[in-house]
């Protein structure tokens, strides 16, 4: 079967997130998870803009647009919470 | 906290039209002519009512203040040009540093002095300084009429806030400047 | 045409791949926020570039082009304000910086005050 290269560019950024896992799962505080985890949704998107561009289907870019939102929001609350005011 | 007023709900609507019409597709649509007309309805309430509850926290006092062809072409050089550059030259030096054996980090938080006035301004020189890598801005504070920043640095050259000011602002204070005075 | 794309797209995974190694090496929290910025701004500017050119030439779909468009423009304009939030937010929790730190103006003029 041949895969067009924007799938294994894909394959190599979701590699990097995953890697990033150890500092989600294992990292020494709150904070350190929080950059992760930011780190890791900008990853995915990454990784599903390239799979957009493969199949050639925006619907991708959507989801990817609705998670880049989404953990920005995340990355705000968690900022909102060690300060001390949520 | 700014008053509402309609020339800044106005073009609070503008923009937030364009972002919908952008996110929906519908603004290729129009120039072939075949656009839906209840999603484009639907977006001008949806942008009216957003831009009356929040036009006094995006809008500038004077709506058309960045109409003006001279601040728009000193923001389009800006962008386009001036800051990518540096974004590029920090990019690489962080890279490096990270992936270097010895990992050479040497960081700080430094307190730095700003002559940007305008308060659109220093949140624009702000933003410019903690995305490129190797400063964050972390805080702003004001006394005596002096601003001044404090900025987590990766890699202290200088302790002293002149010599610092300069190594990390560089040129876009005073393009930052052009753009809002 | 596809090899520029192919350049693009491989100068944002290098950044991304620095950055990642920044992520989990780096001594201190702080050290580790400017390296996830380092995912943020050109890990994330080649692939958008890559993408408008592909979509445009290849696929002729000007709506996904626009759609990513926007999208380098919201991470762009929101990665400084996340940042800039979870690292004051970091020093008022209490996260001690490393022994490398040289000099603290932030945390001498906070206790004056």
């Amino acid at each position: 079967m041949i895969m067009n290269e924007f799938v294994w560019f894909g394959i190599c950024f979701l590699v990097l997130a995953l890697s990033l896992l150890i500092r989600l799962i294992g990292g020494p505080s709150v904070v350190d998870r929080a950059i992760a985890a930011d780190a890791i949704d900008i990853l995915g998107d990454m990784a599903l803009i390239l799979f957009a561009l493969y199949s050639g289907r925006s619907v991708f870019l959507d989801i990817a647009l609705v998670t880049a939102v989404l953990g920005f929001i995340g990355s705000t609350i968690v900022a909102r919470y060690l300060e001390g005011k949520l | 906290m700014k008053k509402t007023s309609v020339a800044g709900v106005t073009s609070t609507a503008i923009v937030c039209y364009l972002f919908w019409l952008f996110i929906t597709g519908q603004i290729v649509d129009i120039f072939r002519g075949k656009a839906s007309a209840q999603v484009l309805i639907v977006g001008a309430i949806v942008a009216i009512g957003a831009a009356i509850f929040s036009s006094r926290f995006f809008i500038h006092e004077k709506a058309g203040f960045l109409w003006n062809p001279a601040r728009l072409l000193n923001l389009i050089a800006y962008s386009l040009v001036i800051f990518p550059i540096e974004l590029v030259k920090a990019n690489v030096d962080v890279a490096k540093r990270a992936l270097s054996p010895k990992l050479p980090v040497n960081p700080g938080f430094v307190k730095i002095p700003s002559k940007v006035k305008s308060e659109y301004g220093q949140a624009m020189l702000a933003d410019s300084i903690t995305l490129t890598p190797g400063t964050i801005t972390m805080d702003i504070t004001e006394e005596d009429g002096q601003t001044n920043y404090y900025i987590h640095w990766i890699d202290v050259a200088s302790e002293d806030p002149q010599e610092a000011g300069e190594a990390i602002k560089g040129t876009l204070e005073k393009w930052v400047r052009r753009i809002w005075e | 045409m596809r090899i520029v794309i192919d350049i693009l797209i491989v100068i944002s995974l290098f950044f991304a791949f620095a950055g990642t190694v920044g992520i989990i090496r780096m001594p201190d929290e702080y050290c580790r926020m400017q390296s996830s910025t380092n995912v943020a701004t050109l890990g994330v500017v080649g692939v958008i570039i890559g993408g408008l050119l592909y979509s445009i030439i290849y696929l002729g779909n000007v709506n996904m082009a626009v759609k990513l468009a926007v999208m380098g423009l919201f991470y762009i304009i929101t990665n400084p304000i996340a940042g800039h939030a979870i690292a004051k937010g970091a020093y008022k929790h209490g996260v001690k910086a490393c022994e490398q730190t040289t000099c603290d103006h932030y945390g001498e003029d906070m206790v004056k005050e």
